[in-house]
């Protein structure tokens, strides 16, 4: 390639002073200048020849004949406007689909974290707490940075109404660790992450913009959160996120909460850790084993028993997706094989249709692998130009994903066509038009000229041949149809046995809220209860509004759980305690969410402070800890309680209650009433309100009775519980709606690749049919000839598709809810629909053979 | 057109320009115009060759390997393509003239039969 660069750079110049010389040579034998010159041109000849042929030495022979394929080819496709459609339309829908899900895939899973050096950082699976955090940080070896975060809400006061903010409680080191520079300012330093250090404040890019008024000086100024004064020291470059969160101030745990801060068994805090250069993950995992064992014996009753497992920070970001991506990738590219397979077929059809033209090719002299090339061009541009229009699909297609996308694929917002895709799209489409290109070309390399022109073209061994391969063809097909359908089928069920599934409460006409009482005039719990109650007592008063609240609302997210003590049992070792979810409600909890009492008595107004202590336990609980007896009477008390046992009277038990969604075990748990709570940082509660109208109206009614119990409260979270119900179900709804729409695309596929094998080989057996006919044979004999066939075909595929569905949905098997992979009904009823479908596709052609006219088939040629 | 005096040139058979230039460059490496002389001096002045036409012809040879090219000076100082044999461009000519010394006695016999040396080669 350089040599011929070189050479033909230089070419014109080599030409110039070839002349040259040759006019002074000329001089030199006598002549004017000028004859001189003329002769020299005229002795070397056409100058723009000479350059022709010298640059016709070194292009190819290959590439020029492609050139003229492709030329040819551009001109013969648009002779035959329906095949060159149906070929472009078929392979678009299978390269379309594809690349959407690729460009998911690419987003999601592909792309690096936008981190700096995203894959030194991992998370510790479990939470923690910020002494350990920081004996972490002390101690570890394998670690250069590492900190932790929790985010909740705080009330920000100085915007137009009381708002609650997102705020990232974290120690020194979490920012650092992620790598983040501000933009504006200074992160947080080691010295004023301590007890009783200076409240400082570092904002979102979202914060500075809508708070602040975008100004440059902002580091510095004063915003009031929770009650207190906080100084802002930096504010975020746009570009940054947390990677699993969303928080818009962070502020020092320790400096806010010391109380919290300085617990050991609080684990709230979620960590982010990043390895020393050369560290593996099996390293930092052993090393992080050692300060487990090391913090197990010097805090035996907190700690005992610590096991932190180390995640790459990008594999627990995308675990959940994973599977199910990966699943429906499979399931895209079943149906590309099945769009590929219906285009070799056309392009088959169209080799046999076109063997006279082939032949006579042949007979002139194109040798086989000229006309091997032919065809090739012409598939390889039918699959280019597939795959274009693919890319128009997918572009529709991406944009059809992310508005069904669930909250899990939130990454896929950076999700557009960049360079991979394109490769992504280019690589499928060549592949595609040679691979599928081949059959065809190798048919159309099979012609014998002397027995075709003997034959002037009925049968020949070409076509046989390819007859055998358009029926493997139609099928595998259908086999994988059949696969798709199944995966969908099971999908399909898994969700409507999820939808069914009893929630453990009446979701409809309930409206939900969240509430958060400020740290600083509501840190006593008789001031908290005076609220409450305040509260509730002017919301059931409104007209038909019955309302209650709940610490954690089921399908919110929030999840507290506690270890306990039965009393009279066995005691237990410190810390090794079992755990049950822990909730406070207040009013008629359990009758506004229409959760049914199973046993004893429900919660009563005189079940407050200063009264004996009581619970309610579900089921869940008394399956699990009281299996032999009543639990009602039962006493429990909170493990790690310090002076005197306060023991909790088992008054009731009510039903179960999905809390974390609805294909996720109920835990056990343990109700007890706000007012009889000690525990003074919960200073959150959940309001269900239950009305025969939850239109927006009722929401802003429910806002003026809280502002005016307390103006300054801010309320957030608005949501109805069917919303919720729907939120918790977006993941396994996605995965059915595009497993669906592919098994859909995948039967109509197939459904056209029957019809148009069948349709064919009637047309093609026109002539047989037509003498069959003359020697008597019934419209019912023509039926079953035709039908025989692609009953065959159907049959053979329909069996290969269930071994092969047998095989693959185990594959699928994470994303099923009580569903077994192997579900026979669903194995079943896609047998019944395939075989249906298949017939139909048979049926038409088989109709128009029983109405061929003898005398007309007899004369077809 | 033409003058007397090309009249009794002769056009070149399509091919042997590729030889005439290999045996040319068998003296020494050469720059274009002074390969044209050469072939023009040494069949005195018989051999037409279109000077123009060297050119695809040395590409030819390149591109197969069989002479290669270096950057010089010519006579008159000037920067020119120097082209000379490579070793397997001697392979190529000693082929090539040993095909062309067949060929040349195949077609004299054909067209001279009753030449003794025609017939001494035909007789086994």
């Amino acid at each position: 390639m350089n040599r011929r660069k070189r050479m033909l750079n230089d070419l014109d110049q080599d030409i110039r002073d070839h002349i040259e010389l040759e006019t002074q040579d000329n001089i030199a034998h006598g002549m004017s200048p000028e004859e001189a010159r003329y002769a020299a041109l005229r002795k070397f000849g056409n100058v723009t020849r000479v350059q022709e042929e010298t640059r016709a030495v070194w292009s190819s022979a290959w590439l020029e004949q492609l050139l003229q394929d492709i030329r040819l080819g551009l001109r013969t496709l648009p002779k035959s406007p329906g095949f060159t459609a149906v070929a472009i339309l078929t392979l678009a829908l299978g390269i379309g689909a594809n690349t959407a899900i690729f460009s998911v895939i690419n987003g999601v899973l592909l792309s690096p974290l936008p981190y700096k050096n995203p894959d030194q950082l991992v998370v510790i699976k479990e939470h923690d707490s910020l002494p350990n955090v920081m004996d972490i940080q002390r101690q570890t070896r394998a670690f250069s940075q590492g900190g932790g975060i929790n985010v909740d809400k705080m009330d920000y006061i100085g915007a137009s109404e009381p708002v609650q903010v997102r705020v990232g409680s974290v120690n020194a080191g979490f920012l650092e660790t992620l790598g983040v520079q501000p933009m504006l300012g200074r992160i947080i330093s080691p010295g004023e992450d301590v007890q009783g250090g200076p409240r400082l404040a570092m904002v979102s890019n979202y914060f500075w913009q809508n708070y602040l008024g975008s100004d440059p000086h902002a580091a510095g100024d004063t915003i009031q959160l929770g009650g207190n004064s906080y100084t802002v020291i930096c504010v975020m470059p746009a570009s940054f996120a947390l990677p699993a969160e969303h928080a818009d101030v962070f502020v020092s745990l320790v400096v806010r909460d010391p109380r919290a801060g300085a617990e050991r068994d609080l684990h709230f805090m979620h960590t982010y850790w990043r390895l020393r250069e050369g560290v593996t993950l099996a390293q930092a995992q052993a090393d992080i084993a050692a300060i487990d064992r090391r913090l197990a014996e010097q805090y035996p009753a907190d700690e005992k028993e610590r096991k932190s497992q180390l995640v790459p920070l990008h594999e627990w970001l995308v675990g959940d997706v994973r599977s199910a991506l990966l699943v429906l990738f499979g399931a895209v590219g079943l149906v590309l094989l099945i769009a590929c397979a219906n285009f070799a077929n056309l392009l088959m059809m169209r080799a046999v249709a076109e063997r006279q033209e082939l032949v006579i090719r042949a007979a002139l002299g194109a040798g086989r692998g000229r006309l091997i090339r032919k065809t090739l061009t012409e598939s390889l541009l039918l699959s280019v130009f597939g795959g274009l229009a693919g890319l128009l699909f997918a572009k529709w297609g991406t944009s059809l994903l992310l508005a069904l996308r669930p909250e899990e694929l939130a990454r896929l917002s950076g999700i557009h066509m960049d360079t991979r895709v394109l490769l992504f799209v280019l690589v499928v489409s060549v592949l595609t038009g040679v691979v599928f290109g081949m059959a065809p070309a190798w048919i159309a390399a099979g012609v014998d000229v002397a027995e075709a022109l003997k034959e002037s073209g009925r049968s020949t061994t070409a076509s046989t041949m390819g007859h055998n391969i358009r029926k493997i063809l139609v099928t595998s097909e259908v086999a994988v149809a059949v696969v798709l359908l199944v995966g969908a089928g099971l999908l399909i069920k898994g969700f409507s046995r999820l939808r069914s599934m009893n929630p453990g409460f009446n979701s409809a006409n309930v409206m939900t809220m969240y509430l958060q009482l400020p740290t600083t005039r509501y840190r006593e719990i008789p001031k908290q209860t005076q609220f409450r109650r305040e509260l509730l007592t002017r919301l059931n008063s409104l007209p038909g509004v019955q309302a209650a609240m709940v610490t954690d609302i089921p399908l919110g997210g929030n999840y507290v759980g506690h270890r306990f003590v039965i009393d009279g049992r066995p005691p237990v070792a410190v810390g090794g305690e079992p755990k049950v979810q822990t909730l406070s409600v207040m009013g008629d909890y359990f009758h506004v969410m229409q959760i049914p009492l199973r046993v004893g008595r429900d919660f009563t107004p005189l079940d407050r402070e200063k009264q004996p202590l009581v619970a309610v336990v579900n089921e869940e609980m008394v399956r699990e800890f009281f299996p032999h007896e009543s639990p009602i009477g039962a006493r429990i008390r909170w493990a790690g309680d310090t002076g005197p046992p306060q023991w909790m009277t088992v008054i009731g038990v009510v039903a179960d209650v999905r809390h974390s969604g609805l294909h996720q075990p109920t835990d056990p748990a343990v109700y007890t009433p706000f007012s009889q709570s000690d525990e003074g940082w919960r200073r959150f509660m959940t309001l269900a309100i239950r009305a025969p109208d939850t239109s927006p109206g009722l929401v802003e009614e429910v806002k003026k009775q809280i502002w005016s119990v307390d103006s300054l409260i801010p309320v957030s979270d608005v949501h109805a519980m069917d919303e919720l119900i729907a939120v918790s179900l977006a993941q396994q709804r996605f995965n059915m709606l595009l497993l669906g729409l592919f098994a859909v695309l995948a039967l109509i596929l197939a459904a056209v690749g029957i019809y148009g094998a069948m349709a064919y080989a009637v047309n093609q057996r026109t002539h047989e049919i037509g003498i069959r006919t003359a020697l008597g044979a019934q419209r019912r004999d023509v039926l079953r000839l035709v039908m025989k066939d692609g009953t065959k075909i159907a049959l053979f595929g329909i069996a290969s598709g269930i071994a092969g569905a047998l095989a693959l949905t185990r594959l699928m098997a994470s994303l099923l809810f009580e569903v077994k992979p192997t579900d026979p009904a669903t194995f079943a009823a896609v047998t019944i629909l395939l075989a249906l479908v298949a017939l139909a596709a048979c049926y038409i052609p088989a109709r128009r053979a029983m109405r061929v006219d003898p005398m007309v088939a007899l004369r077809y040629e | 057109m033409s003058t007397k005096e090309e009249k009794k040139r002769i056009e070149l058979l399509q091919g042997t320009l590729d030889l005439l230039i290999l045996r040319t460059l068998l003296l020494g490496p050469a720059h274009g115009h002074a390969i044209a002389k050469a072939i023009e001096f040494r069949s005195d002045d018989v051999l037409q060759v279109e000077q123009g036409s060297l050119y695809p012809a040395l590409h030819r040879l390149i591109k197969r390997r069989w002479i290669s090219v270096r950057e010089g000076t010519s006579e008159n100082n000037r920067r020119a393509k120097f082209y000379g044999l490579t070793a397997k461009g001697r392979r190529q000519l000693v082929v090539e003239t040993s095909k062309w010394d067949k060929l040349a006695v195949a077609i004299a016999r054909i067209l001279r039969p009753a030449e003794p040396g025609a017939e001494q080669e035909g007789k086994p």
